[in-house]
């Protein structure tokens, strides 16, 4: 390594100030507040503390207000699993074709990227009119060819159908992206070789290709998974608002309600019990935390980065 | 390292030359007081109203100067306000809607209207300030009000055999309706009020029921939510039989008012229930559609008519604030909500207008002869008796409550037992109204 990029020990430090006053103020101030709060009963209209050691977290596993969190906890995981793989591998499949040498292929490719600059109020919408059972364009379709009207957004199967579906369609321009980028630095002597010695399709994407790709897909697991558990809420709120209630004994809260959708509803929603929606992000950040060390100890000694270092 | 310290000198002086900018502004503005208002409407025709009477006050008082501000939501818009008075910024007026009342004045932020100065109360109607009366003094001027009302598409209605001025008066009644509409073969033999937990408080006081103990909250602190009382119980039963004949729709979304009025509007739904602030916007909505026809909100069968709650919004004044901002801002709210404007207020939107002196006018001017569909709405308020149940309830968890019953409400139409699914949703409302009062105790 380099080191001496700067010449004054000072200029480096000046030019992080901003980032690290960004985060003190907006990340880690609040964050540790959090934790602070978690420990209280604390209204946000009433502007109350009062010290009440673990009884939020306890709250959160037994007693009336449990079974909605266990079930959001439930349904998070299930959701965030889905999301990231189907994301994944649909964006996989996409790049794999986007790149191949086709007619127009530009256009495929920008045609793919554009969901991504779409904000998640705007995609969100759009899925709504397209859903609305009554008046929506899905429907006047398949009223019209097969006389069939399903119940999009109170159907709990088809409502969590749907916004896993949006929340995939919205990301994956960006997966496309970052494939098609990783897919683009496959030095094609390496293809050229494997083809000489006769491996198909198949074996050429298997033993070479999604090895090289490895550094990408494990970069896009950690985005993906962020981006499920924190990013989701703005499609959830606009096309279910966490609902509809689903099936026993999925019935303890809305069938779309992930974690973070449960932490607004309890802390911003409602009556707003900020110190017991405090306690959910606390343990919130532990999850993410913990699933990125074990990320990390797991899959990450695996990536074959390249190189003879 | 020297021209950073440059780059730091000059963004300093920049800063300088803008706050220093600043402060000339603030000394030029010094002069007539400033009074803030928030609220909540953020459509043009209803803010746009309220803009409008914030110029005329202001041109009739030079000293004082009215901000109106759009904050989003009823919840924001309060949030907003308890936030801003946390940190010594409190807006002067604030709209609070009705369910926001309990948690609005335990916030502390808030100092009753009927303690500024004394002006009369006795024009604004009964029921409506009924509401937003607590612990005997007038906590808030009634602003925006309105109860539900059944919309009929008459068209309809002729389709199916019945005379077009015929209007279900109870939940028999509305099933009778729709089953010999589908039998007739009628398209759209539906119902479709949206999921919102506010019909259920309005048949809930149309029983004589109250929703939570201790007189409604009115006379103490409500601790228990009557979520399994035989009241409740009629509601649910009622909207499972609906939904069980498939004579019930909506979008799926809880609290979608625009989606059910689409469904409506669209001539998907043969009767629908929404408030009258609404009258207005669904009358030019279907003109050339179908004829539209009103009727009283429908009841369950064998009770005498209660009366409604009364819906919507009271505007609340903040304390902290000198007499004389205290007494522009009261006299703002009366302005605002005068004879002439809530007569003009309810002709634009359908609320009513809270002043009897304003139904008077109306009356002279033969208003409700040329909109008979107007009148439903007056009926149903006037003959709304005052008691705890129609006063509405008082509970801190009010919107958590309002919540909870639109889920459980949810869970009866995905098939779930009425009494299990009460009993479990009583539970849960009660949880969060203990955890609530803890707050205070």
């Amino acid at each position: 390594m380099n080191k001496a990029i700067f010449k004054s020990k000072s200029a480096p430090l000046i030019y992080l100030l901003p980032t690290i006053i960004i985060l003190l103020l907006f990340l880690y101030y609040p964050l540790i507040q959090s934790f602070i709060i978690s420990f209280y009963r604390s209204n946000l209209f009433l502007g109350t503390r009062k010290f009440i050691g673990l009884e939020n977290f306890v709250n959160l596993f037994t007693g009336p207000l449990a079974p909605a969190y266990k079930q959001a906890f439930i349904q998070s995981m299930v959701f965030s699993f889905l999301v990231v793989s189907l994301g994944l591998s649909l964006g996989l499949f996409l790049a794999w074709n986007a790149n191949k040498d086709i007619k127009g292929r530009r256009v495929y490719q920008i045609l793919l990227l554009w969901p991504f600059a779409l904000s998640p109020a705007v995609a969100g919408t759009i899925f709504l009119f397209l859903f609305n059972p009554e008046v929506g364009a899905i429907n006047q379709i398949l009223t019209s060819l097969f006389n069939i009207k399903p119940r999009w957004l109170d159907n709990p199967v088809l409502a969590v159908s749907v916004v896993i579906s949006a929340t995939v369609w919205k990301n994956l321009g960006y997966n496309v992206v970052f494939y098609l980028a990783a897919l683009q630095n496959i030095p094609g002597s390496l293809i050229e070789a494997a083809e000489l010695d006769g491996a198909g399709t198949l074996d050429k994407f298997r033993k070479i290709v999604f090895p090289l790709l490895g550094p990408t897909t494990f970069f896009l697991i950690f985005t993906n998974i962020t981006y499920s558990f924190f990013d989701s809420f703005g499609l959830i709120d606009i096309l279910t608002a966490g609902g509809p209630m689903g099936p026993y004994p999925l019935d303890k809260t809305g069938i779309t309600t992930t974690l973070v959708y449960k932490l607004y509803q309890d802390g911003f929603g409602g009556s707003s019990n900020i110190g017991y929606a405090a306690s959910q992000g606390v343990l919130l950040i532990l999850l993410v935390a913990g699933i990125t060390i074990f990320q990390f100890r797991t899959t990450g000694k695996k990536i074959f980065y390249g190189g003879a270092s | 390292m020297k021209k950073i310290t440059l780059v730091i000198l000059i963004m300093l002086t920049a800063f300088n030359v803008f706050s220093s900018g600043n402060k000339e502004e603030v000394q030029k503005n010094a002069k007539p007081v400033e009074i803030s208002f928030w609220y909540a409407f953020s459509d043009t025709p209803r803010s746009g109203w309220i803009q409008d009477r914030i110029s005329e006050f202001n041109k009739a008082n030079p000293d004082f100067k009215v901000i109106g501000e759009n904050k989003g939501s009823y919840r924001e818009t309060l949030q907003a306000a308890v936030l801003g008075a946390r940190q010594g910024d409190a807006p002067h007026i604030v709209q609070v809607f009705e369910v926001g009342s309990q948690i609005a004045y335990d916030s502390g932020i808030f100092k009753p209207v009927g303690s500024i100065g004394s002006f009369d109360t006795t024009d604004y109607i009964q029921p409506v300030l009924n509401y937003y009366t607590i612990n005997n003094k007038v906590n808030s001027i009634p602003f925006n009000s309105s109860s539900p009302i059944l919309y009929i598409n008459q068209d309809k209605m002729v389709q199916a055999g019945f005379d077009a001025d015929y209007a279900p008066e109870t939940f028999d009644e509305v099933l009778n309706v729709l089953e010999k509409a589908k039998n007739a073969g009628v398209e759209g033999s539906n119902l479709s009020f949206n999921l919102h937990g506010w019909f259920y408080e309005q048949w809930m006081a149309e029983q004589g029921a109250p929703l939570v103990n201790n007189g409604n909250g009115r006379t103490d602190r409500a601790t228990e939510v009557l979520l399994t009382s035989d009241a409740s119980k009629k509601i649910f039963n009622w909207i499972k039989i609906l939904n069980d004949n498939e004579l019930y729709t909506y979008t799926g979304k809880l609290e979608d008012w625009s989606g059910s009025d689409a469904i409506f509007q669209e001539g998907k739904a043969m009767l629908h229930i929404t408030s009258t602030a609404d009258l207005g916007n669904i009358t030019s909505a279907v003109e050339g559609k179908f004829t539209l026809k009103t009727g009283r909100l429908p009841i369950p069968d064998s009770v005498e008519r209660n009366g409604v709650v009364i819906g919507g919004a009271s505007v609340w004044i903040t304390k902290d604030h000198p007499e004389n901002e205290l007494m522009a801002a009261r006299d703002f709210v009366l302005y605002m909500t005068n004879t002439d404007n809530m007569i003009s207020w309810h002709k634009l939107t359908g609320y009513y207008p809270v002043r009897n002196s304003s139904v008077d006018k109306l009356k002279e001017n033969k208003w409700f002869i040329k909109y008979p569909n107007q009148v439903i709405a007056f009926t149903q308020l006037l003959e709304t008796k005052p008691n705890s149940a129609t006063g509405g309830a008082l509970m801190g968890t009010f919107m958590d409550t309002r919540t909870i019953v639109e889920k459980a409400i949810q869970r009866v139409l995905n098939g779930g037992n009425v009494n299990k699914v009460l009993e479990e949703a009583k539970i849960l409302a009660d949880a969060k109204l203990h955890e609530y009062n803890a707050n205070l105790q």
